[in-house]
């Protein structure tokens, strides 16, 4: 893959050269890069630096300005049915935004119901299902406001699952998390990383990082400067900032 | 023989004189087959309401009306409204005539046509132990009530130019929006004297007896008949005076001053000893429990559910809009919540009632009933102030909400209605709920276009019966208990949204 190469529809994500501002601030500049399905990609930089961004760009809910962004095979761009994209394209965000009014349940079986017209009983029985693989079937009836940061952050992997996505984007989805909670959460993504879905996940648990990712990003000041599987980006980066960046996180742990 | 044939004769001519009015004889305005009249039945015995029944109108200015019409052939169809409304109603069109006890006046005439048709006198009245004077001179430095929209006070103002040249000081004038409350500050004792007309005056005499007395009859040139005010317009003035002239012949008149008491003999019932109690018990009760406080507190509540409903509807695309980034809609926007918010809800109700018409002649055609004018009014008005609640309640919303419903693939209307409303509704609920018993109070203002709410109804009680502490308390009573269950349901309504609470976090029935 070159930057200048025609974008790979066997890819799950194939990217070329995509730019986003904001205003006259550029927020992601030229990135390129192809994604294998089931790939699990960890993205790591500065804050500041175009994460969330970037993966925000993946589903669309910032869209990009300019490059090409083809997500199984098709282009995405002004003309794409956001249903689809992001029935196809799942998120998980750092502070959980599950639906207070709803309870856990109802929070699952929200968006199947409305954007797919899914049957009641249907809807149900999958939440059900995928709740109890997060381990929380027995709080389906309660309010969020009810639970502890790690039950919340489940619960909305849970409904991020019940749209049965390809990929799943997790923007930091530990970093509001205790120590305990994060090893569940963690443990969580990694049951999904064996069931094939592809996983692009922006943390700052270094654990995680190299216990499950195929390849790490490194991104800085919106450009993507280095990608690398994980034990090599750990043991020898190959760009100064890289070192820099790793350096001043072993000096924060 | 010959006498009979005469008697035969002058019987049929008589028959075609007065019973049968030739079209050329009708007025133009009469070519709908109703003849409709603007009254503000707050003044009896001219106009007034008599018993609980709203619509039963009553009085001599009724009794005329409904004798003109049969007069004519027509119907007779009555509009009523505030004192003040009457004359700009008239002008738009909204009615033939003013039958309203209003005197007939070089100032009014200027603009509207005026036929008299009832001969009366300007009153001065004190309390029952007042002696009778001769002249305003005796008044000078004394407070005198008068009822407001009337021009007694610019006389009085003229009358006391000449008592201040004359180094006496001028006579404290006060006005109140209707002539039973001028009459009440007397009985208080607030004021020493009050200026009105003696056909009220007499009609009052059975509630009020020795407790008041006339102390002086001015002569006041502009203030010694009553008329019936019409547009300036072709031969109408001349229709009408024949039509009265007519009813003068026929006796017609003659038994209405005697029917409503309004002639000459009627003064000596004043001065009559008169029981009075302080509370009237069943009075109160019954006013309490008539239909027609109970239809008015209906009103009350249905104007002001429906105003409020409307301006919810308004409000919403509103405060969505203000609350999105800079367009070109929010100077427009802003201007239009200042201006309603800005300018007082009495004022824009005048304005849609009166002003509207001139404008937009369709407005005074009979769909748009005082209920309509005082729906829109208030919908518009309540929508300015439900922007900024809704505003509010919308940016009490975390922009996280937005953004999880957009990653699940739900549209942004979706997103909206599931997620962002019932947040909103949290937040915007309590404050919504102050805003809607503000408005429960605020739609008593519209008693001035005659939308027949709660405090129209206690003022044509009052105006009839005089009995003001028992009538007021009545009103006061629905106005709480309408408020208190308002109140009621705000203060339980926290515990609706068990889903906000940490402890009450359960199920949705916990
Ligand atoms: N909606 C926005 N409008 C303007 N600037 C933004 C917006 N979102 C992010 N930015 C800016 O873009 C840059 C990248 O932000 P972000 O992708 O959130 O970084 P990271 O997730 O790596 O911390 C930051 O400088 C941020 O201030
Ligand atoms: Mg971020």
């Amino acid at each position: 893959m070159t930057p200048n190469s025609p974008p790979d529809p066997q890819a799950a994500i194939s990217i070329r050269k995509m730019s986003k501002f904001y205003g006259d601030f550029l927020a992601l500049d030229r990135i390129s890069i192809d994604i294998a399905r089931g790939e699990k990609i960890v993205v790591l930089g500065p804050s500041g630096s175009g994460k969330s961004t970037f993966i925000r760009t993946l589903n669309r809910i910032e869209p990009h300005d300019s490059g090409v962004l083809m997500i199984d095979g098709a282009i995405v761009d002004e003309t794409t049915g956001l249903t689809e994209l992001r029935g196809a394209v799942g998120m998980v965000f750092q502070n959980y935004n599950l639906f207070p009014h709803l309870t856990v349940l109802e929070n699952c079986t929200l968006a199947p119901r409305l954007v797919r017209r899914a049957h009641r009983e249907a809807t149900e029985a999958l939440a059900r299902q995928y709740l109890a693989q997060v381990g929380i079937l027995e709080q389906a009836e309660k309010f969020p406001i009810a639970l502890s940061g790690g039950q919340q952050q489940r619960v909305a992997i849970a409904r991020a699952l019940c749209m049965a996505p390809d990929v799943i984007l997790f923007d930091e989805p530990t970093a509001a998390l205790d120590p305990e909670a994060i090893k569940d959460v963690i443990g969580i993504i990694d049951t999904l990383a064996e069931r094939g879905i592809t996983i692009i996940c922006v943390t700052h648990e270094m654990g995680f990082a190299r216990h499950i990712a195929d390849r790490v990003l490194f991104m800085d000041r919106g450009c993507l400067i280095e990608t690398a599987p994980p034990d090599r980006f750990f043991t020898a980066p190959g760009t100064e900032r890289a070192k820099q960046f790793l350096a001043q996180l072993i000096h924060h742990e | 023989m010959p006498r009979l044939f005469l008697l035969c004769l002058v019987a049929i001519l008589g028959l075609a004189a007065s019973g049968v009015v030739r079209a050329a004889d009708r007025p133009g305005f009469l070519r709908d087959g109703t003849l409709t009249v603007c009254t503000n039945p707050t003044l009896p015995p001219m106009t007034f309401i008599n018993g609980n029944d709203l619509s039963a109108l009553d009085g001599f200015d009724i009794d005329l009306a409904r004798a003109l019409a049969r007069y004519w052939h027509v119907a007779a169809r009555f509009e009523t409204m505030d004192f003040a409304g009457m004359f700009p109603s008239l002008a738009a069109g909204r009615c033939d005539l003013v039958i309203s006890g209003v005197l007939k006046q070089r100032a009014r005439e200027k603009l509207f046509d005026a036929v008299p048709y009832l001969e009366s006198s300007p009153v001065v009245v004190s309390n029952g132990s007042a002696k009778p004077v001769t002249s305003f001179d005796a008044l000078a430095g004394q407070t005198l009530a008068m009822q407001s929209g009337t021009s007694y006070a610019a006389r009085i103002e003229t009358i006391n130019k000449d008592l201040v040249a004359r180094n006496l000081p001028p006579i404290v004038i006060q006005q109140y929006p209707s002539e039973d409350q001028v009459v009440q500050q007397v009985l208080l004792g607030r004021t020493r004297n009050f200026l009105s007309q003696d056909v009220e005056l007499f009609y009052r005499s059975a509630q009020l007896g020795d407790r008041v007395r006339v102390i002086f009859t001015p002569r006041m040139p502009d203030y010694e008949e009553l008329a019936i005010y019409l547009r300036k317009e072709g031969q109408e003035r001349a229709a009408l005076t024949r039509a009265i002239d007519a009813l003068r012949r026929d006796g017609t008149l003659e038994r209405l001053e005697h029917k409503w008491n309004v002639g000459a003999s009627a003064r000596n019932a004043l001065g009559v000893t008169t029981s009075r109690r302080r509370f009237d018990m069943p009075v109160f009760l019954s006013a309490l429990f008539s239909r027609a406080f109970l239809k008015g507190a209906l009103m009350t509540l249905v104007i002001a559910l429906a105003s409020h409903a409307m301006a919810i509807l308004i409000s919403l695309p509103i405060a969505l809009k203000l609350n999105a980034p800079r367009s070109l809609w929010h100077p427009f926007l802003s201007l239009y919540v200042g201006v309603f918010r800005g300018a007082p809800t009495l004022l824009q109700l005048l304005f849609i009632w009166n002003a509207l018409p001139q404008f937009f002649p369709i407005f005074h055609e009979s769909w748009f009933s005082p209920f309509l004018a005082t729906w829109i009014c208030l919908s518009i008005n309540e929508s300015a102030y439900q922007v900024e609640i809704n505003r509010a309640a919308l940016r009490a919303i975390d922009p996280g909400q937005m953004a999880g419903g957009e990653a699940l693939g739900m549209t942004t209307g979706q997103i909206y209605r599931h997620v962002i409303f019932p947040q909103a509704l949290r937040v915007a609920l309590p404050p919504t709920i102050n805003e809607f018993i503000s408005l429960l109070k605020t739609t008593s203002l519209a008693s001035v276009i005659s939308l027949q709410e709660l405090l129209f109804v206690t003022q044509t009680q009052v105006a009839r019966s005089f009995q003001f502490t028992e009538y007021y308390a009545a009103a006061l009573v629905y106005y709480l208990a309408m408020v208190f269950v308002f109140l009621h349901i705000q203060k339980h309504i926290e515990k609706r949204f068990v889903w906000a609470s940490r402890n009450g976090g359960g199920a949705h029935d916990a």
